[in-house]
């Protein structure tokens, strides 16, 4: 994604902090390994990354914390990609999937479905991404109306508004249908605690899709940055970049919520801490939302673990206990960091 | 240089006060008068009367209906003992709480959209009410002993409060950042009380959700009495501040010329505001929006020449008991609870002030 030869210096520049913080994130995941609520403590599951160990040890560990830790990394690249995707497309610093209502719409769009007698394992994932599709349309229409897309705050009001309006619909139809309410109750809230790798491919094919698609558009975006005038002078299509960044955002956010629940804040954190180390090429802020969102996610589970033990805290708490700071220090800038 | 004495003559016929076209005056004695809008008075009364109705309806509908004829009855002491009790013990402190926190939510929010000069401002948005909520979680739970919720409530609106301003930088209640930090000191108080809910015994916990999701059901006695006793206060208060929250609604050199101390204004109405808010979530729970839609209501019935006090609270405390009863009739006899009709009627309404609105219209 990055042109070697448009900014030399800028590239080398991203690689050491590429390099690190796939580092720390390594060390980040050894660390999830280690540490549970549960009475396996770290010396035992060291024991077992050593190849000994015993075999309650070695299932926590291989069956529960391992693909929790790979669940956590998936969830966390895709929820930081799609951020970073929705603020382009609606510049917008403060626009992130869980604040504008993608992710309410994609939980709400599950709940109705099992409420009208879908079965909980197939559909789930597809049913979750046309939630997040349409919660996506709403956030961009929105956004394109006059007054609210000039207005930051406008939006994620609006946002605020329409995700309320999904969770209280969503709480609504929990009351109605208690065999509904019993079978998400535990997703509902937010969480990678017991996720196996089953749920990792099911969503697969559709993360893989929105790569892809990313890829293709990362130019193209880079480009109506500079204003939409300029990218239709250098020949790229403003209308159908946006609605593909917007197809691409609803199959990451519709896959990570279908795994994992509704999980907000991880889309705001991540992008602004890469926007600020990489700068304002957004391919760049792409490549550095990679290693940085499972970096947020995989410690924010760590901490999850840890501190209500023997219990555990669901992610989404977490989440917003490390991004709502960043949102009042976002805001609390001089200026909003603009796109 | 010839100084004469000149005396302004008064004009032919003697000056007598005119009141403005749309207002009542009402002479008092020793030279005193009152000046009433018409508008206003007629939104007063028919909100009362319209509440009286909600009122009525909410006592008579229920799981079992009754006439009413027997609710009056029961009301008074005579009836059936049966009756007597559902109505009397179940459903009159229901509506009473109602009416109080409902009041109480619509007061708050008229004071800061005053004080905002903006009509999407409530106490709730700026994270107030997750703020109350969480500190009287924490009494309920047990983390704090010594204070009952209700007290709880009030430190936890104030501290949120305080923290909006403070990270807010500058502005004050004006600028937007104030509304946004508001949302994330909102969802770190929410995240708080996930966190002390989850820490909490299985019991203890599922004593505390009621107070999560706003609700009228089975309400602490001490919080209403609280409340009561709080409204009345908030309403005095607010009355006597209405003739400078008047003046203060045009830019601070004219309210200042026009000798109102803005400063004390401005101060002692975010006071009242965050005190019912907290006051109003002791009793009822975080009922988001009737902060929103009970001035709206206020705001269309009278005139845009005062600021609707007395009918945002009528129409706030209508909006609740109505809410209550949609929510108790809706799915029975499973009950909804009203902060999540609430929030569905008045999610659509807040999306299209937003959207649809001009943009330089607050």
């Amino acid at each position: 994604m990055t042109d070697t030869h448009l900014t030399p210096s800028g590239s080398r520049r991203l690689l050491p902090i590429m390099a690190a913080a796939l580092v720390l994130l390594g060390l980040v995941c050894f660390i999830s390994l280690l540490i549970g609520a549960g009475n396996i403590g770290p010396a035992d599951a060291l024991a077992v990354l050593l190849g000994q160990g015993s075999d309650d040890a070695r299932f926590v560990v291989g069956e529960l914390r391992l693909p929790r830790t790979l669940v956590g990394v998936v969830v966390g690249a895709t929820l930081a990609i799609s951020g970073a995707l929705l603020q382009a497309v609606t510049r917008n610093p403060l626009a992130e999937p869980g604040l504008l209502g993608v992710s309410a719409g994609s939980a709400f769009a599950v709940a109705l479905a099992l409420a009208l007698g879908a079965s909980a394992a197939t559909l789930k994932v597809s049913v979750a991404q046309i939630g997040a599709l349409l919660g996506c349309l709403c956030a961009l229409g929105a956004a394109r109306l006059r007054g609210v897309g000039d207005d930051p705050v406008r939006l994620v009001l609006a946002g605020a508004a329409l995700s309320s309006l999904l969770i209280a619909l969503t709480s609504l139809l929990l009351l109605i249908d208690l065999g509904t309410a019993d079978e998400i109750r535990f997703w509902i809230v937010g969480s990678v605690a017991g996720r196996s790798l089953d749920h990792l491919s099911e969503i697969f094919p559709s993360v893989l899709l929105a790569g892809v698609i990313t890829v293709l558009i990362a130019r193209p975006l880079a480009a109506l940055a500079l204003g939409e005038r300029v990218a239709v002078g250098l020949g790229h299509r403003p209308g159908l970049v946006r609605l593909l960044a917007v197809l691409s955002v609803a199959l990451l956010v519709g896959g990570a919520t279908a795994v994992a629940g509704p999980i907000a804040f991880v889309g705001l954190v991540v992008p602004f801490v890469a926007r600020s180390l990489a700068g304002p090429d957004i391919r760049r802020t792409l490549w550095l939302c990679l290693p940085l969102g499972p970096l947020v996610v995989v410690i924010a589970d760590i901490l999850s673990r840890v501190l209500v033990q023997p219990s555990e805290l669901p992610l989404g708490v977490l989440t917003a206990m490390i991004g709502a700071p960043v949102l009042v220090a976002v805001v609390r800038a001089r200026r909003l960091p603009t796109l | 240089m010839q100084s004469h004495s000149s005396s302004i003559q008064p004009p032919g016929r003697p000056v007598t006060a005119q009141a403005p076209a749309g207002t009542w005056l009402i002479r008092l004695p020793a030279n005193g008068s009152l000046l009433l809008d018409k508008r206003a008075l007629f939104a007063v009364l028919s909100l009362s009367v319209l509440l009286l109705g909600a009122v009525v309806l909410a006592l008579c509908l229920g799981t079992t209906n009754y006439s009413p004829a027997e609710v009056i009855e029961a009301l008074l002491g005579g009836g059936n003992p049966m009756t007597a009790f559902i109505l009397n013990e179940l459903r009159l402190p229901r509506v009473v709480a109602g009416i109080l926190s409902g009041a109480g939510f619509a007061l708050a929010g008229c004071l800061m959209q005053t004080l905002a000069r903006n009509r999407l401002a409530t106490p709730g948005i700026i994270g107030i009410d997750n703020g109350a909520t969480a500190f009287a979680i924490a009494s309920v739970v047990g983390l704090v002993t010594s204070l009952a919720p209700p007290e709880m409530a009030l430190i936890g609106a104030a501290t949120a409060t305080a923290l909006a301003f403070g990270l807010a930088g500058g502005a004050g209640t004006r600028g937007y950042r104030f509304i946004i930090a508001g949302i994330g000191i909102g969802a770190l108080f929410g995240a708080f009380t996930q966190l002390m809910l989850a820490r909490a015994h299985i019991d203890v916990a599922n004593q505390a959700y009621p107070w999560t999701v706003g609700s009228l059901n089975a309400r602490p006695e001490n919080a209403v009495l609280y409340m009561a006793i709080g409204l009345a206060v908030g309403i005095v208060a607010a009355l006597a501040l209405a003739r400078a929250l008047k003046v203060l609604r045009f830019s601070e050199p004219v309210a200042l010329g026009l000798g109102v101390r803005v400063n004390a204004c401005r101060y002692l109405s975010l006071v009242l505001a965050v005190t019912l808010t907290a006051l109003a979530v002791a009793v009822a729970g975080p009922v988001g929006l009737v902060g929103l839609i009970g001035p709206e209501i206020a705001r269309h019935l009278s005139s845009t020449r005062t600021v609707p006090l007395a009918s945002s609270a009528l129409a706030g405390a209508l909006v609740m008991v109505l809410a209550d009863t949609v929510g108790r009739m809706m799915l029975s006899p499973v009950e909804v609870p009203v902060g999540i009709v609430t929030a569905i009627v008045g999610g659509p309404y807040l999306l299209w002030i937003l959207l649809v609105s001009p943009r330089n219209t607050p």
